[in-house]
């Protein structure tokens, strides 16, 4: 066979429509491993303001270098910005060698809210959570609900003028028992929040951390300090789907889990099970396992169902069956409450007493038709159900 | 002109040529809706692959110029490149389909750059050497006869370009899938390769191997077809390729999801979305005896059921949609239920029914097809067919917390628009914007309406006012911009502000797009000749009046898509003729060539001054002979320029190949300038008026020159 020939049988074999099964490159296997990209955000250089403006106020915890650079000790990005640059978050920035956080008193939305839609669900149940965003977010995640604010800077979004003082006056006119710092993420204006919560528990209101858990322990111990009730999500147990999905990594967030129990304060861990990325059974049961064997069985976690969202909107729903199978694993796992989220009024909704099993809240939407707990005992076996429980709450 | 397809040496190559027209048509076609499925349907992507589709035709056309320098043309050469176009297609759908998901994350949508280098460099292996085939064709036949006139490969070619396009749009898109389309449209340039093969002197063997490896590519697509299109979670449930795009329905454990494009539409286990598009405007009217449902949502039927309704009509354009909608139980048919397979907008202008509530599920106004749902002239229509008291429904995208500027705009727009026809609008924020229109007074307070009526949902009765605050409701509708424009049919201003909205999503700006396009086309311009120029300015008419045409057609009698193809056909069908006139003028009084020019300049002018005319006397009451009549005469004009234009310049290979390059960059920048940058920020009018502007100067140039 001289080359010639070589090249052409070569090249009838190849195209065959039997080979071209075989030796396709791209096959389904394959991309489903396929992973590398990584959608961290980065530093946004020369983007900040001339001047600090009336919303900017001085960081909380950074270290000034050489040549006016900072180093932002807030989340583990730890942002180094030389003059002008504008941190990941897009919150912060370095105006003359001193860092700024660029979103204190100006919020960009502000909404009064059910505390279940947080979710939280083992805290003051039926109560109202004055809830407050500013603009700004450490994460990219693909999936964003309120990507136009956490995917935007302070300066490019609509705000109204509350500083910590108002807020705390708004959200007692607003009959609401707590303060959410919420819908975008807080971490990237701690400062603002820091503020609120100190107010607020002087006030009697509770403070309420609605995040990502994407914080340095150094602050976190610092929110600690005025937070008492927290949701953070657990986005997946896969550092890889991290990086891939939201531009974070996940040994992070295991450390805010750990510092929180450490600190006592009661939170709650949600899960958003998107299709073909964290709807995997044994990774939820590894996940289970490390939740176990580092913060114990009394944390909810919320099993939330997943839609089409911002950039990540060609996957479909997560079908019902996958929430149900999560929530069952969790439990036999040694979870006591798992919840099924995103679900308008799914079985899973409700909380059973984790010694006897009976139903201590029914759960219709928002509303709680039956209330089997007594402070915070179950009424039929006396057993302490983990959460901050109010008082005087009445079935509706 | 039929003789010279029966000269020995000459008549392969004219069928090669035919044949590459085939495939390249049917294969644009194809890929267009292949990276339609793949990406974000947009108006502005679709402009952006006719654009890098021609682009790339221009460049493949200049490089034959380029390699002729180098060598003498060979028929074995030819052929050679003519078992590539047979064996390409295959692989670039393949690769569309597969590279996506390797080059960008799973489920994710990307932005206009991202998409823009994906079209690019998917299509342009194919595209480059559709553009290098035709001239070298030429070159061929020169080297058998020096004086062979360019515009016969022209006018070939054009025939084959007819018959693509009509084999496509009239045939193969009924019965065949992508891969068996592309089987059955390169059959015949493998056909012609081979005959053209056995000319050139190689023997039958080698002939057939060749062939057969062409062959064994386009065989092996079709093998792929199903495994290409499997979902990465589950099964796929059912497919079909309607002649509306891809429908597929994707089955994960119990749950079935409709995905149309690419994109989940909606599954079976949202009952959320189905009571409020259901109950928001059923809530709101005391009689529901008639229904008018333009799309649907799942599981919007047992909702619908609960007003014991005496007649539901329900529109779906595609009948593939409705079919596989009752098939996996994602709609219920119910008594009363008639389901209608046509244009919404189409039937509500022809219907004589007067409905109880007008219930839209339509997607974003991206395309204009959509856009036509959310004008002035529609929410017209809509009203004329509503009860005293009955109420229009419809939801745009929405959001959690806080409304983006773009979004703002947009709601703004539609608030506008609808409040012109309606005393009451009324907006409720969620997941989705609803907008619920009457002459009556419309409540916001759904659930309590609800109890009214005795009606009892699952999410309504229980997360509304959870969700719907009196406050967030307060605050939407305080939010909207009472100065924005109307969104009129012929001044799409829709349009440009889901652009901005598709921008600001990915952080991107269409800015360096816009300046580096402009100094290539500014370059460009300076260094072509004045007759290059008159056809830049004939392709940029060709494609701009045939997108004027099929919008001002969508506006006035819907989406039909065998009226669509046939426009597109004539919009082809008349390059042929007119080139043969223009053959037959420029050979016969030669000295008149650049006044003929400068006349069917003119006349393509006053055609577009008739279509301005047309438009505004003429309405919804123009025939659609008077479009094909249109699109005939303005294509015929096109044609003819072509070998006018050719006489000038001399007929020599690097003349054709510059023309050839010439006309479809213009097509190019055409599409590119009347779709997505003319139209929704200046309204068709302005589009018309801007075409006239460079055939005047085009006009103008040639005038000079002469002087």
């Amino acid at each position: 066979m001289n080359r010639r020939q070589f090249i052409y049988g070569t090249a009838l074999i190849l195209s065959t429509p039997v080979s071209s099964h075989a030796i396709w490159p791209f096959s389904r296997k394959k991309a489903e491993v396929q992973d590398s990209d990584n959608i961290r955000g980065s530093i946004f250089k020369g983007d900040a303001p001339d001047k600090q403006g009336k919303w900017a106020h001085e960081a909380f915890l950074y270290k000034k270098l050489d040549n006016n650079k900072v180093l932002c000790g807030i989340c583990p990005h730890r942002c180094l910005l030389s003059p002008g640059d504008r941190s990941v978050c897009r919150s912060k920035a370095n105006i003359d060698g001193i860092l700024y956080s660029l979103s204190y008193g100006n919020p960009c939305t502000v909404n009064v809210d059910p505390i279940e839609k947080k979710p939280l669900f083992h805290f003051k149940p039926q109560t109202k959570a004055f809830s407050v965003a500013a603009a700004g977010c450490n994460f990219r995640c693909l999936n964003c609900q309120n990507w136009e604010i956490s995917q935007a800077k302070p300066g490019e979004v609509r705000h109204i003028e509350l500083f910590p003082e108002d807020v705390v006056k708004a959200a007692l006119k607003s009959g609401s028992e707590s303060i959410a710092c919420t819908y975008s993420e807080p971490v990237s204006f701690i400062e603002y929040m820091l503020d609120i919560s100190r107010i607020a528990k002087e006030k009697g209101l509770s403070n309420l951390w609605i995040s990502n858990g994407y914080i340095n322990k150094e602050p976190l111990l610092e929110l600690c300090k005025y937070i008492e009730g927290a949701n953070v999500n657990i986005k997946s147990f896969s550092d890889d789907i991290y990086k891939k999905l939201n531009g974070g990594r996940l040994e992070p967030v295991l450390n805010t889990f750990k510092t929180m129990n450490e600190k006592g304060i009661h939170f709650e861990m949600t899960n958003l099970v998107v299709p073909g990325y964290t709807d995997d059974g044994e990774m939820v049961k590894r996940m289970c396992g490390w939740i176990l064997a580092n913060l114990g069985p009394g944390y909810p976690l919320h099993f939330l169902r997943f839609f089409p969202q911002y950039k990540l909107d060609r996957l479909a729903p997560t079908p019902l069956s996958t929430l149900e199978n999560f929530r069952e694993i969790a439990m036999k796992e040694g979870i006591h409450y798992a919840y099924v989220g995103n679900v308008p009024n799914h079985e899973g909704m409700n909380t059973f007493c984790h010694n006897c099993n009976k139903l201590l809240i029914k759960r219709k939407g928002y509303y709680i038709p039956e209330y089997n707990l007594s402070e915070n005992r179950c009424k039929f076996c006396n057993t302490v159900i983990p959460g901050v429980w109010g008082k005087n709450i009445k079935a509706i | 002109m039929f003789n010279i397809l029966k000269r020995k040496n000459e008549s392969p190559v004219l069928l090669v040529v035919i044949a590459t027209g085939i495939s390249s048509v049917a294969t644009q076609l194809l890929t267009i809706r292949e990276l339609l499925a793949q990406f974000q349907g947009n108006e502005f992507v679709i402009a952006l692959i006719l654009f890098s589709w021609l682009v790339q035709g221009g460049i493949g056309t200049f490089f034959s110029q380029l390699y002729i320098k180098r060598g003498s043309p060979s028929a074995k050469f030819l052929c050679f490149l003519s078992l590539l176009v047979a064996s390409l297609p295959a692989l670039q759908i393949l690769l569309i389909r597969e590279l996506r998901d390797v080059l960008f994350i799973h489920g994710s949508s990307v932005g206009f750059y991202h998409t823009f280098a994906f079209v690019f460099f998917t299509t342009a292996p194919y595209a480059l050497l559709i553009g290098f085939v035709l001239p070298y064709s030429l070159f061929v036949l020169r080297a058998f006869r020096p004086d062979y006139p360019g515009t016969y490969v022209y006018m070939v070619d054009n025939l084959g370009d007819i018959a693509g396009g009509a084999f496509f749009s009239f045939f193969l898109v009924y019965f065949f899938s992508p891969f068996q389309s592309v089987f059955i449209s390169n059959i015949f340039i493998l056909g012609a390769t081979f005959l053209l093969l056995l000319n050139s002197g190689v023997g039958h063997i080698k002939a057939i191997a060749g062939v057969c490896v062409a062959l064994t590519f386009l065989v092996s697509g079709i093998f792929l077809e199903k495994e290409s299109l499997l979902p990465r979670k589950g099964s796929l449930a059912y497919y079909k390729e309607s002649k509306y795009g891809r429908i597929a329905v994707h089955k994960d454990k119990e749950q079935f999801t409709l995905v149309a494009d690419g994109v989940p539409v909606f599954s079976n286990q949202n009952t959320s979305n189905a009571e409020e598009d259901i109950h928001y405007p059923l809530s709101q009217v005391s009689a529901t005896k008639n229904i008018l449902i333009i799309s649907a949502e799942g599981g919007i039927m047992e909702e619908v059921e609960k007003y014991h309704p005496k007649s539901i009509d329900y529109i779906e354009l595609d009948p593939e949609v409705s079919g596989a909608l009752f098939r996996f139980g994602l709609l219920k048919n119910i008594p009363g239920l008639n389901v209608i397979n046509q244009d919404g907008r189409s039937y509500l202008a022809h219907a004589d029914k007067i409905y109880d509530a007008i219930i839209i599920n339509l997607p974003e106004p991206e395309t204009y097809q959509i856009n036509r749902f959310y004008t002035d002239g529609f929410f017209y229509l809509a009203r004329k067919r509503l009860s005293p008291g009955g109420v229009l429904s419809f939801s745009m995208e929405g959001y959690d917390s806080y409304l983006a500027e773009p979004q703002r705009q947009k709601i703004s727009s539609v608030h506008k628009t609808i409040s012109r026809h309606f005393t009451n609008v009324l907006l409720l924020p969620g997941e989705k914007i609803y907008f619920l229109a009457s002459q009556n007074p419309v409540n916001a307070d759904i659930p309590g309406l609800l109890d009214k009526k005795k009606i009892k949902t699952d999410y309504i009765s229980n997360f509304f006012y959870g969700n719907l605050t009196e406050e967030r409701i307060r605050n939407l509708n305080e939010l909207i911009d009472r100065s924005a424009p109307v969104n009129t049919d012929n001044y799409p201003q829709l349009m440009h502000i889901m652009f901005s909205q598709w921008f600001a999503k990915f952080s991107t700006s269409p800015l360096v797009f816009i300046l580096l396009l402009s100094t290539v086309s500014i370059i460009y311009l300076f260094c072509i000749k004045k007759e290059e120029f008159v056809l830049f300015s004939t392709g940029c008419m060709e494609m701009g009046t045939e997108v004027l045409v099929i919008f001002a057609f969508q506006i006035f009698f819907g989406y039909i898509y065998i009226k669509i193809g046939l426009i597109i056909t004539v919009f082809l069908a008349g390059l042929f003729p007119g080139a043969w006139a223009g053959n037959k003028i420029a050979n016969q009084h030669n000295k008149f060539s650049r006044t003929s020019l400068v006349i069917s300049d003119g006349i393509l002018i006053l055609l577009t001054i008739l279509l301005i005319l047309i438009f505004f006397k003429g309405g919804d009451k123009i025939p659609l002979s008077v479009f094909l009549i249109y699109g005939f005469l303005v294509s015929m004009t096109c044609g003819f320029q072509f070998p006018t234009a050719l006489k000038l310049m001399g007929d020599s290979n690097p003349s054709v190949t510059r023309l050839f390059s010439a006309d479809l960059i213009g097509a190019a920048a055409g599409t590119l300038l009347i779709s997505v940058a003319i139209i929704p920020y200046f309204g068709i009018i302005w589009a018309a008026f801007a075409l006239i502007g460079l055939k005047l100067i085009s006009m103008i140039v040639m005038r000079l020159s002469k002087a």
